[in-house]
């Protein structure tokens, strides 16, 4: 049904909840009133520490945590060149999911612009 | 796969094995096609299958067998009504009443039928799903030709006084419809005491094959049949006859009236067990619709506040338990359902709905078990969600 990553973090997300004192956070809603919001700890232009809450679809679950690991120890001007294209690189995107996908990538994406 | 706990009977039932051993000789033996019974011994055997079928289809709701007419389902049969009863009585007015909860089968044939200058009105729900039948008096004019009313509700089962409303609909002389697809043979059902003129039924719904329903229509009914063609069904509905389908259609009819007062009540018990044992174990879960006998048997309709409904499906899916409520997701273009918005369900509840429906088969012993997943589920999307606080 899900490609296998997907799977796996849905099943068991890594970087779950919130962050006390973060220096950037980020957010994006839907119309259906699903939201991603992303906390960032960035030191000297690398990122230290990334968490995130959801209430989306497994698929966008997925990548909130897939896109946590990824940018763990990343600078974060690198990060503000993610695409979806790049997310394609881990799995493939089916059509109809891409606004969830975008949902998680969005909030990602307005964090790292912010920082 | 494990063993796998199926608990989204209002979407589909599994076939009866004794319906299925009904119905294998006329796969292939028995194949012949009922029309040309006269001349051949094998449609004759055919053809009386299928009038022993609609024997049980009729005596399970207490129409006669002549006013029930087969066709592929609950969707055919309710677009046969509405279209057929409009096109038929179009000298006589041209107003139809229904309600903002009926079925996609219902409201979209209605919407069609407003191209063709037909006025749609809308008898309004109260919080619980009900029609008031005083509001559906009002409602009436001189031009109404049809009511359309289902008789209880697929999402939140809510059970409507379709005999109030008959009643009402009869003294003025108005047909009455109702799509009976979630209570045919599951409470009963009786079309004279319930003063019902045309009713939908579905197969697949009671443990029977899918893709065969019936439309009753009382004898004194104008209609205009809507699918033209070798006339049969008395010319209400042509094309050779789904033989095997209708023959399970009838077997599960016949069981299901045998079965139904003991069915609804081992229904209940698990309904009634579970929804208790839910409400104590999760905080912040609700029940959409009525708590009391004017509900389904089978359904339970519960919003689980800070989670979204697709997430917890999937995952209690993985754990080999299937429930329904999520259409599938896409995330912005996601409808939210029309029935909960009827009601009155708070926007940001409106997502987090799952709906159990209970089958003649599910297990009292299996309750614990499945809620104790819906609540660890429930616990790990709450620590993720941004709308949930401690
Ligand atoms: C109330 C109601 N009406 C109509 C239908 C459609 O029936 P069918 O699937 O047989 O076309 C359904 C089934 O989903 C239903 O629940």
């Amino acid at each position: 049904m899900y490609p296998k990553i997907i799977q796996e973090h849905f099943t068991y997300p890594k970087n779950v909840g919130r962050m006390k004192n973060p220096t950037a956070t980020g957010s994006f809603s839907m119309p259906d009133l699903a939201k991603a919001v992303f906390y960032f700890l960035i030191e000297e232009g690398i990122v230290k520490d990334i968490k995130y809450q959801i209430a989306g679809c497994p698929f966008a679950i997925a990548v909130c945590s897939i896109l946590s690991e990824y940018a763990k120890g990343k600078n974060v001007k690198e990060l503000k060149n993610i695409t979806l294209d790049t997310l394609g690189l881990f799995f493939e995107i089916p059509t109809e999911k891409e606004e969830c996908i975008n949902l998680s990538l969005n909030a990602f994406l307005d964090g790292v612009k912010s920082a | 796969m494990g063993r796998i706990i199926y608990l989204d009977h209002a979407s589909t039932t599994p076939v009866d094995s004794r319906v299925l051993k009904k119905m294998k000789p006329y796969f292939t033996g028995l194949f012949a096609n009922p029309a040309t019974r006269w001349t051949s011994s094998i449609s004759q055997k055919v053809d009386e299958a299928v009038e022993e079928a609609r024997k049980n289809v009729a005596a399970l709701i207490n129409a006669l067998p002549e006013e029930v007419i087969f066709t592929s389902g609950g969707t055919e049969s309710d677009n046969a009504a509405l279209k057929g009863v409009a096109f038929a009585n179009r000298n006589r007015g041209n107003e139809i009443i229904t309600t903002p909860i009926e079925h996609e089968a219902v409201l979209k044939v209605a919407e069609r039928l407003q191209d063709f200058g037909f006025v749609i009105k809308y008898v309004p729900v109260d919080s619980e799903g009900f029609v008031d039948p005083d509001d559906v008096k009002k409602l009436i004019t001189p031009k109404t030709i049809l009511v359309s009313i289902m008789h209880a509700n697929n999402e939140i089962g809510t059970i409507e006084p379709v005999r109030e409303i008959g009643a009402v609909c009869r003294e003025r002389g108005v047909f009455f419809h109702t799509d009976a697809v979630q209570t045919v043979a599951h409470i009963p059902v009786d079309v004279e005491q319930m003063n019902i003129d045309l009713l939908s039924l579905s197969s697949h719904k009671f443990y029977g094959p899918k893709g065969v329903g019936a439309l009753y229509i009382r004898k004194d009914v104008q209609i205009v049949p809507y699918m033209d063609g070798g006339g049969q069904e008395q010319g209400f509905r042509s094309g050779t006859l789904n033989s095997t389908g209708i023959i399970g259609l009838g077997e599960a009819a016949k069981l299901g009236k045998e079965e139904q007062e003991e069915r609804e009540s081992c229904i209940k018990e698990f309904r009634d067990a579970f929804l208790k044992k839910i409400l104590e174990e999760i905080p912040a879960v609700y029940l959409n619709g009525p708590n009391d006998d004017r509900r389904l048997p089978g359904n339970i309709s519960i919003v689980i506040q800070g989670i979204r409904n697709e997430p917890l499906l999937v995952a209690l899916n993985e754990k080999g338990i299937i429930a329904g409520g999520g259409s599938a997701c896409s995330a912005g273009k996601k409808n939210p359902s029309h029935v909960l918005e009827a009601i009155g369900v708070p926007e940001e509840d409106l997502f987090s709905v799952i709906r159990i429906t209970i089958g003649k088969d599910n297990k009292l012993e299996d309750i614990d078990f499945i809620v104790e997943n819906i609540k660890e589920i429930t616990n790990q999307l709450r620590a993720l969600s941004p709308f949930w606080e401690e």
